[in-house]
């Protein structure tokens, strides 16, 4: 199974992990961190927008959080995505 | 004239410094894909520093990017990342031959033409860290009409020098002059290197006192508590300010009434002495000119 991560567990960032899952599985987050409690709905909400946005409908995504704001998360979403779909991270 | 006496350096790579870097108040800010990313992270800085320009909250900061190198192979995607942003200029390393700045000049009008932003908007800062890149400063400068500054480098340029750094930089100030002397000649902005030793305030203040009076309009900062103490250094006192107008109020008395020359505070006023006024008022903010 290919995996790929991006970010980093510094301040205002957090670590994304994706994964390969079979076709028809769908997008599945797991989340851990200092914002999940709170923001959790929000984060899984970006996190699957950003997906089908870079037209990835069948992964299993993890994120370790360090007080990312929307905008870090989608970018690390992003980084890590493209690196598992081997694109150009652009 | 834009006031370039700080520009602070943001890791490109670093969403708590790129957010945040321009509640310090520098005058400019720099999102760095270069030396602060690690190889590895290229790709995860770009597409970071390319949303955080999209988010475009760098209150009055001049933004701009460096990018990689001309001699790798990351500096096409660099700036096809973040100049459709609307940046105002990009940084770029290490620049040796005007016929890099022109094959730039080219690829940017591309670029902005595609992306609806004014072709030409988007200035270039060359870093000038080779003996090569020094002694083409002059040709550089004027190789393209984006060229808003050209700045030495330290280490790198150090390392090329085969020297290392000394207390007070001895071996930079042959290619500092010649930087100053090329930008003024080609009517851009002469922008110093970093310090490097941020607990040293003294040695900071030193240094820019120093590169103020060889006639470098700013410099480069690594760490925020540095833009203060620059700030001050390049900021027109209230008695230099006060002194400026008087004398350019004088000027322009002694010319209605067909005069050349006239007297303030008992020295003469002529020309150049006019000249420094205005410089000084410009940079106080207070009259526009000057250069790009």
């Amino acid at each position: 199974m290919k995996t790929a991560q991006a970010g980093t567990l510094e301040s205002m960032d957090c670590i994304v992990t994706v994964s390969e899952s079979e076709k028809g599985r769908g997008i599945s987050v797991s989340m851990e961190g200092a914002s999940v409690a709170r923001f959790g709905g929000a984060i899984i909400d970006s996190t699957k927008e950003t997906l089908k946005n870079l037209d990835i409908h069948d992964v299993s995504v993890s994120i370790q959080d360090n007080g990312a704001g929307d905008l870090v998360l989608r970018a690390r979403v992003e980084a890590a995505a493209t690196r598992l779909t081997g694109g150009d991270a652009r | 004239m834009r006031l370039r006496r700080t520009k602070l350096y943001l890791p490109g790579n670093n969403p708590n410094m790129l957010l945040r870097g321009h509640l310090f108040e520098p005058d400019g800010v720099i999102l760095d894909l270069e030396d602060a990313v690690a190889v590895s992270e290229k790709d995860s800085a770009r597409i970071l520093v390319r949303d955080v320009l999209k988010r475009g909250d760098f209150g009055d900061c001049e933004v701009t990017v460096r990018i990689n190198a001309m001699d790798t192979d990351l500096w096409r995607a660099d700036i096809e990342t973040v100049v459709p942003c609307g940046i105002d200029g990009i940084r770029i390393p290490k620049v040796e031959n005007p016929k890099d700045i022109r094959l730039m000049d080219e690829a940017l009008s591309g670029i902005e033409s595609k992306a609806g932003i004014p072709v030409g908007k988007t200035l270039i800062f060359c870093l000038l860290e080779t003996a090569l890149g020094i002694w083409r400063s002059y040709d550089i400068a004027t190789a393209s009409k984006r060229i808003a500054a050209i700045c030495p480098g330290g280490e790198d340029l150090r390392a090329d020098l085969k020297t290392t750094r000394s207390e007070n930089s001895e071996e930079l100030i042959g290619p500092r002059r010649i930087v100053v002397l090329a930008a003024h000649a080609a009517g851009v902005d002469a922008l110093d290197t970093v310090y490097a030793d941020i607990t040293n305030d003294e040695g900071l203040r030193r240094e820019t006192e120093w590169v103020k009076q060889l006639g470098f309009q700013g410099k480069s900062v690594i760490h925020p508590n540095q833009i203060p103490i620059i700030h001050e250094i390049f900021t027109p006192t209230a008695k230099e300010i006060e002194q400026a107008r008087r004398i350019i109020e004088a000027a322009a008395e002694a010319a209605a009434k067909g005069l050349g020359a006239v007297q303030v505070d008992g020295r003469m006023v002529d020309k150049p002495v006019v000249k420094r006024a205005e410089f000084t008022l410009q940079r106080a903010g207070l009259k526009s000119g000057g250069e790009r």
